[in-house]
């Protein structure tokens, strides 16, 4: 579709091709010997404009990952209203 | 091996002995620091004033001296060679002596400072680890999988990077292994051999 000015949209924005997650527990680290720690890995894949495809990798602590969680719901919900 | 002077160079170096000794020392001086932590134009402005010449020819004077203590201390010239590659300057042999002396003081610490130009690969900084133990993935549930995750901490050219890298112990071992192997090479006969005739 069009944008103003007739020109043709960029697709700025890249798009996800793989989600993959894994959770843990950090049990021990240089900094801290002992440790009870839940931990959140995600990765994720995703394609920019000309096709070349980036991992982005990141950690969660649990409070982290609920809000991560409760992003996602609202849009689930948001999205529901259409 | 001899020094070639380039005519603007000599051109430079030509103020040196329209001013006092003490003032080549001063100049010296400033080389050096400006060598070590980068060069302050302010400074040939304070001294152009005292000397009552244009802050131009203060810069080139001591840039030329400068470059004559860089190329000295990089080509690790002897003294006979400095001696003569500077008598060709016609200077007096009070400057020559005091420009001799300055180069063999300085020699040390300007090669140090010359050798972190060369290219630099990343070298390690420092490390951080952690050991988790995975419980589930998207791909499979009740899981008990030890792992180690490692943050390297690298050094470039005065920048730095990290980079985080994940193994399980049993690699992580044969890292430390293939490691510990490479040091025991530094004591094999032919490593010694090699180090000594560099020496």
């Amino acid at each position: 579709r069009p944008g103003p000015g007739g020109a043709r949209p960029l697709l700025v924005a890249g798009q996800l091709i793989d989600f993959q997650w894994k959770l843990g527990v950090a049990i021990s680290a240089d900094s801290c010997k002992s440790l009870k720690l839940p931990c959140v890995t995600v990765a994720l894949k995703v394609a920019d404009g000309s096709g070349n495809i980036t991992c982005k990798t990141f950690e969660m602590t649990v409070p982290q990952f609920q809000n991560f969680y409760s992003q996602f719901k609202e849009m689930a919900s948001v999205l529901e209203t259409f | 091996m001899l020094l070639d002077l380039s005519e603007e160079h000599k051109e430079h170096l030509a103020f040196l002995p329209q001013v006092d000794s003490t003032v080549v020392a001063e100049f010296g001086r400033i080389a050096v620091e400006f060598l070590r932590r980068g060069s302050n134009p302010k400074i040939y402005e304070g001294a152009a004033r005292k000397l009552s010449v244009s802050s131009d020819t203060v810069q080139h004077g001591v840039e030329g001296l400068t470059y004559l203590l860089t190329e000295s201390s990089k080509l690790m010239i002897s003294e006979l060679d400095f001696q003569d590659s500077v008598f060709v300057l016609g200077f007096s042999e009070e400057l020559n002596k005091l420009l001799l002396q300055l180069y063999l003081d300085n020699r040390k610490e300007i090669r140090t400072i010359l050798s972190e130009l060369a290219p630099d690969l990343p070298s390690y900084h420092s490390l951080e680890w952690r050991l988790d133990v995975q419980l589930a993935s998207r791909s499979l549930r009740q899981q008990i999988k030890p792992s180690v995750t490692i943050k390297l901490h690298l050094n470039q050219n005065g920048d730095h990077s990290t980079k985080v890298l994940q193994t399980d112990p049993a690699t992580l071992l044969h890292l430390v292994q293939q490691l510990e192997q490479a040091l025991e090479e530094m004591k094999t006969n032919h490593c010694r051999r090699v180090v000594r005739n560099i020496k």
